[in-house]
């Protein structure tokens, strides 16, 4: 009998390799860089900054960009460049610290609401509601014109605890979900308690989900922060950030000094927009579907 | 499912419209009153640093505001419920005549605004999702998401910069040119820098939403059946996707109101445009109570008004909502 | 007669991210006028692609990598959207799989029909659409087609709704049906009734018809032509003759001896073994190759041609090679028994006449039963046999679980009640399979639920080992031993596990939470060991859910139950989202922890075929209420409810003469229920169990007719 036709049965094939995507497709490379060297260089501006950002040198004061002001000096004679890193710090740290208040009161609200029995959560929900239809920077800027003049933490809270609704509103679905979820009821069935269904099952999960909105919130907080200095009723000239940066804006227009206006406003949109591009990557990278059209 | 009566529906809303109203009425009064600031100011001036004691008792008297806060709001309502909402300490008239010009200034740049930001949005979303992934559609996201992420107060003054400083083109400020104030045109011109900074600003959050609405229905098997039985993409798309769709669309838009109007504060301050914005802020700043009160009130009016047309919305029109009602049946309702 | 479809070499392939996927590899078919021809096949192999690629219905992903596809001689590989949009609808159209997401929510059926009669005929007035709209909904037997034409898609149930469907589908009287598992997601009863007026209007308009399946039993009911696919290759096509009783093609033997249909009660059930292989990168040879006990050694080197086994018997597979040696059909002889009644697989002498002859006979037998029964004295003792002392041949420390008039009820609003439960009771004995069946929507569900604690159900008692688990008291007293000993399989593997999570730690959550010593040291050994038993090596252990096929993410599921050794495994519908290869090997799986841990099992399904094969004790349950409960033998032979005997008849069987020439047992709902059921009620079977109309409809008492065989009986007499 022919050699070939011999019956040789199941037999191991290795499986064929599957071809590694590289670690970087599809991830918004560009935003990554720059939102790195941005962040990293206003945590290290210590290390390399010209000129001292708080020093006013009232001999050069409007100075356009040149070989020793790089960025131009602003009205009051202070080196932007050396302000732009140094006043970073404080607009990503605001950003950082109103989400980390905000995605805290959001998860705990709608954890509740998604929990508790119905009545509180139609209750809580109709507040979320009217408080979502609230324009935020609207609401920001009232409770701080009430309140006077803000410090970095006092503005961080306030930006913080009007910006928690939207997220809220998910995590209130996503908890409802989950917990009708075959695997939650499995868990309940094995006996497992109410800290280890949220810890191991609940937050695991609806942290994805609203991941996308937490990096959303960073952006909003960042330019709540620019706006209400702007205004002039968030941080004081002193308290150097891209916002109070701008404050001067308005004698800027006066004398045409550009610099004063761009420079600053360029960041801060670079910053936000390399957040939200990362933001959006977060949410497609969550469901990708084929279109039927 | 059972349907409520019309009349009983709507009666409902009107019971809950006023009982908010009343609610928040009661709010900020007690809230302005507790924040710090002295009321005195925005009546007096600075005169009010030298007053004595007798004076500045005899002034807060003179406003009522000596007496406990329970008392001055029975008091505002009584007189809010004849038709009178008291003076404005700061411009010493008529709360509602310092607000009736500028209200005008206010509807007609958010108003204008809010049209024009939810034709184009429609536009450019379903333009972007007939486009979806092409050079066209990636051109327009990315511009799009960068000018959803400038501050509006940033983009004010660049344009202003350009515009008004450098060009000269058109002016940096007010509704109207001095002397001008019944031209026409001339309006139209000073609302042309503030009205493209609030469009702008707005655009592409709705367009995007639409756009990835779009592409959510797209993704759905009935797209399948319908192309199967030969309907054609274009129709496929307007009369299938777009219509599942737009209640979702009206009603995000219904809450979105306020989020427009609320965005032309910003606005009014960089061009010095005499609106409600500015007049908000300083009433708050300066502790102007009754001016701050209608203000809240009108502001809250126009919230929960559109919150609710935004619900009607959800609950009468979308067929799927009523079909959800009878999805949500099976709740876990006992641990063991 | 020459060929109204012709599909010639075709390839068409997927960009993704890892590379070409080669979904469908190399199709050559051909369809004649009015015929039926059936793609079976496992999930993944390509079949539906191949429907979705001849309408040219796929994403941008899709492209046709080659071949062409001829319709009456025009090719029309090339067409571009325009032309395509033109034969859409008047050439083929299409029904798919789950008619929940395939009509729009939020246009009226009759409009979504209206809409397709529209495109191809513009110059119709409103009143001859509409008179064609009522037409085509009469025709796929929408009653009442006039007050129903305003209804949205959610004012009707699952069958209602692909009915529509096929309403749109035939709207332009296409010449080509392309059907892509349209009766999956329907209930067998529902499913058969498809599957006839699938048939009838084919044989009516005399439109050929693709069917894309699974199911062997559906195939056999209504194909003329069979074409088995697999890994995005037609292997073997032949008639359904030639596919069932003279297959050829190793992989279409392993799936007919997987099917429960033809297992013996003894034996374990067949499986193919492995897994299909991935078609990003296929491999060389034979794509079966490696899961083929017949494999030969050319099979691993060279793909096999389509061999000719006759005129219409085609099959790729070098067996049919004048060289190969010669190796018997282990299908050759199988026996087929469903229902009590072994049919010879290779019973062509036995005339299909026949069979029903003996069919008939059983209901004969069944009449006499039931008129006998209606004698006052039978009736008398009848009385006597209330439930609870009903099971005399268990004695009381016998029974591990005893249901008691268990009654359960979701509210919907304020004055809308389902109740899910009625009165149901039932026990389960130490080491005992029992099997619930029924509709979905029949209560089954929660019937686990409550076992489980996980519904608190508002009458009855549930006994688990003479522990009350209603009892808030009791079950805190017990709170340990009812939770390590009774554990649950969910029917949809994906959301029963946390994606969250490493297999490791999803395997030993049970033990975690119970902070129990692990008898095999670490919990890494013990989740090694679970996932070995149930046949899993340990280098899944550190991966999440979501990289694992359906089949192993429901071993784990299992795994996760048995490693804390239960008495009580509850299993609902574990199988009903798998492969017919797959669900063999988790039966295989649940036989082998009866018989090994001696564990009970509650197994809920709808398909009456796996339950004949694994349970010993079968309760068929029927809006809200056991109807009846009978060893699964006496209950297969002597059927004592018209709705058992109705879901009994509606099982398809693999076998094309004898599922051709059965009649499916009309069961008259009115009987029953005094609400149409299903399909002539029309709107969704909740609003029919509104508050006002509770489940009185099925009322009536158990009667042992037999002992341990309790049949519902009054209500309707």
């Amino acid at each position: 009998m022919d050699k070939q036709f011999i019956q040789v049965g199941i037999r191991r094939i290795p499986a064929p390799a599957t071809k590694k995507t590289k670690w970087y497709e599809g991830k918004p490379i560009v935003s990554m860089v720059i939102l790195g060297i941005i962040v990293l260089g206003c945590v290290c501006c210590d290390l390399f900054i010209p000129k001292d950002p708080t020093y006013m040198d009232l001999y050069h004061t409007n100075v356009a960009p040149n070989g020793e002001f790089w960025f131009g000096t602003d009205t009051m004679g202070r080196d932007i460049f050396s302000m732009i890193w140094y006043g970073g710090r404080i607009s990503l740290f605001i950003g950082f610290f109103a989400t980390v208040i905000s995605t805290a009161a959001a998860i705990l609200f709608g954890a509740i609401s998604g929990i508790e029995p119905k009545w509180l959560d139609n209750l809580l929900m109709r507040l979320t509601d009217i408080f979502l239809s609230i324009p935020g920077l609207l609401l920001i800027i009232f409770i701080q014109a009430i309140l006077g003049r803000a410090n970095v933490l006092s503005i961080s809270f306030v930006i913080g605890i009007t910006g928690w609704t939207s997220i809220a509103k998910v995590v209130r679905t996503e908890v409802r979900q989950i917990r009708n979820s075959e695997y939650v009821v499995a868990a309940r069935c094995m006996g497992a308690g109410f800290q280890r269904i949220l810890w191991k099952h609940l937050t695991p999960n609806f942290i994805s989900s609203i991941m996308f909105m937490v990096v959303m919130n960073i952006r909003g907080a960042i330019a709540a922060e620019s706006t209400l200095s702007f205004m002039g009723i968030g941080l004081s000239l002193e308290v150097i950030s891209w916002g109070s940066m701008l404050s001067l804006a308005d004698k800027a227009l006066l004398s045409g000094s550009w610099w004063i206006i761009l420079i600053p406003g360029v960041f801060l949109i670079a910053t936000m927009v390399a957040v939200t591009n990362i933001g959006n990557w977060l949410r497609k990278s969550a469901n990708r579907k084929e279109s039927n059209l | 499912m059972i349907r409520k009566n019309p009349f009983v529906y709507y009666g409902q809303k009107l019971l809950i419209f006023i009982l908010s109203v009343l609610l928040l009425s009661v709010v900020v009064f007690y809230v302005s009153r507790l924040a710090p600031g002295d009321p005195l100011v925005s009546y007096y001036g600075d005169r009010v640093e030298k007053m004595s004691v007798e004076e500045r008792r005899w002034a807060e008297d003179k406003l009522g505001l000596n007496d406990p806060i329970h008392v001055q709001y029975v008091r505002w309502v009584e007189n809010a419920l004849e038709g009178n909402f008291g003076i404005s300490y700061k411009y010493k008239m008529d709360v509602l005549e310092v607000i009736g010009g500028r209200l005008a200034n206010t509807m007609i740049l958010g108003g204008v605004g809010f049209v024009l930001i939810f034709v184009l949005a429609l536009g450019l979303g379903i333009f972007c999702a007939w486009h979806e992934d092409n050079w066209l559609d990636r051109v327009i996201c990315k511009v799009g998401t960068i000018t959803s992420c400038i501050p509006e107060f940033w983009l004010s003054l660049v344009l202003i910069l350009i515009f008004a400083v450098n060009l000269r083109w058109l002016p940096s400020s007010g509704a109207y040119s001095v002397g001008n104030k019944d031209d026409i045109l001339d309006r139209v011109v000073h609302l042309i820098l503030p009205m493209t900074v609030t469009v702008v600003n707005h655009l592409w959050y709705y367009a995007y939403m639409i756009r990835n609405k779009l592409l959510e229905e797209v993704r759905t098997e009935y797209v399948l059946l319908a192309k199967s039985k030969g309907l054609s993409k274009k129709n496929i798309l307007f009369k299938h996707c777009l219509r599942n769709i737009i209640p979702s669309y009206l009603s995000i838009m219904a809450i979105s109101v306020p989020h427009i109007l609320g965005g032309t504060y910003i606005v009014e301050t960089v061009f010095s445009y005499p609106g409600i914005g500015t007049l908000s802020y300083e009433s708050a700043r300066y502790q102007d109570y009754n001016l701050l009160m209608i203000l809240c009130i009108l502001s809250g009016i126009v919230v929960i008004l559109c919150n609710m047309i935004a619900q009607v919305i959800n609950e009468r029109i979308d067929p799927r909502m009523r079909e959800n009602e009878i999805a949500e049946t099976s709740e876990v309702t006992n641990v063991g | 007669m020459t060929n109204l479809l012709e599909v010639k070499n075709l390839s068409v392939s997927f960009h993704t991210a890892q590379g070409e996927l080669q979904a469908v590899r190399d199709v050559s078919f051909s369809l004649r006028p009015g015929e039926v021809l059936a793609i079976v096949g496992e999930s993944g192999c390509g079949k539906s692609v191949l429907c979705k690629a001849i309408m040219k219905l796929l994403s941008r992903e899709a492209y046709i990598k080659g071949g062409s596809i001829l319709v009456e001689g025009v090719d029309i590989t090339n067409y571009g959207e325009r032309e395509m949009e033109r034969l859409r609808g008047k050439l083929f159209s299409m029904v798919f799989q789950d008619p929940m997401t395939s009509l729009n929510p939020t246009i009226s059926i009759g409009k979504q029909i209206a809409e397709a009669v529209q495109i191809h005929h513009p110059k119709m007035t409103k009143s001859e659409v509409y008179d064609k709209v009522i037409e085509l909904m009469k025709l796929v037997g929408i009653e009442e087609p006039e007050e129903r034409y305003r209804l949205y898609p959610y004012h009707f149930s699952g069958g209602m709704r692909q009915r529509s469907v096929m309403a749109i589908a035939l709207a332009s009287n296409p010449r080509m049906l392309f059907a892509d598992e349209p009766t999956t997601a329907l209930d067998v009863t529902i499913q058969a009734q498809i599957l006839d007026l699938l048939r009838e209007i084919q044989k009516k308009l005399n439109t050929a018809t693709i069917l894309v399946t699974h199911d062997l039993g559906v195939v056999a009911r209504v194909a003329d032509r069979v074409a088995v696919m697999y890994a995005g290759k037609i292997v073997e096509i032949g008639t359904a003759r030639e596919i069932f009783y003279d297959a050829r093609h190793p992989y279409t033997w392993g799936l007919m001896r997987s099917l429960p249909a033809y297992a013996k009660e003894d034996q374990e059930l067949y499986t193919i073994p492995g897994m299909p292989p991935t078609l990003v990168d296929p491999p060389r040879g034979d794509a079966f190759a490696c899961r083929n006990e017949y494999a030969l050694d050319i099979d691993y080197e060279e793909m096999p041609p389509m061999f000719k086994v006759s005129d219409t018997h085609y099959a790729a597979t070098w067996l049919l090679h004048e060289r190969a040696p010669e190796i018997k059909s282990p299908v050759e002889g199988m026996k087929l028994s469903v229902a009590g009644r072994n049919v010879s697989m290779a019973g062509r002498n036995v005339s299909g006449t026949e069979k029903i002859a003996s069919i008939e006979v059983d209901t004969a037998k069944y009449e006499r039963a039931e008129s006998e029964e209606k004698s006052p004295v039978m009736s008398e003792t009848a009385g006597a046999l209330e439930v609870e002392s009903a099971e005399p041949s268990a004695s009381h420390d016998d029974i591990l679980l005893d249901v008691q008039h268990l009654t359960h009820q979701f509210k919907l609003s304020k004055s809308a009640v389902v109740r899910a439960v009625d009165d149901v009771s039932f026990q389960i004995r130490k080491g005992e399979i029992f099997g619930l069946v029924g509709e979905s929507g029949s209560g089954k569900s929660t019937v686990a639920r409550c076992v489980m604690n996980v519904y608190r159900p508002q009458g009855g008692r549930i006994l688990f080992n003479g522990i009350d688990v209603c009892d808030r008291k009791q079950f805190k007293e017990n709170q340990k031993l009812l939770q390590t000993a009774r554990q649950i399989i969910f029917q949809n593997s994906t959301s029963s596990l946390n994606q969250r999570m490493k297999i490791a730690d999803i395997v030993t959550e049970p033990l975690e939470i119970h902070h129990m010593k692990t008898a095999r040291g670490t919990l890494r050994n013990e989740a090694e060991f679970q996932l070995h038993y149930v046949g899993m090596d340990k280098s899944y252990l550190d991966k999440y859910p979501s990289e694992l096929s359906g089949g192993m993410r429901q071993r784990v599921a299992i795994a996760r139950a048995l490693s804390m050794e239960p008495e009580l495994l509850v299993a609902d519908e574990p199988i009903a989202s798998l492969d017919v290869s797959i669900q063999a090997q988790i039966i295989n799986l649940l036989k082998h922890c009866n018989l090994e841990h001696g564990c009970s099992i509650l197994f809920i399904a709808h398909d009456l075929s796996v339950v004949r094969y694994l349970c010993d004790r079968i309760g068929v349950m029927y809006r809200g209420k056991l109807v009846e409960v009978a060893p699964t033998k006496e209950l297969f032979e002597n059927p004592r409810h018209p709705y058992t005997k109705r879901l009994l008849s509606a099982i398809p069987v693999p076998d094309p003469e004898l599922e051709r020439s059965r009649v499916i047992s009309e069961f008259d709902s009115a009987q029953v229920g005094q609400n149409g059921q299903d399909e002539s009620g029309g709107s969704g079977q909740v609003e029919l169990r509104l508050a006002g109309e509770p489940m009185s409809d099925v009322n009536g008492r158990m009667v042992e007719v037999c002992p341990g065989h309790l049949v519902m009986k009054g209500g309707h007499e």
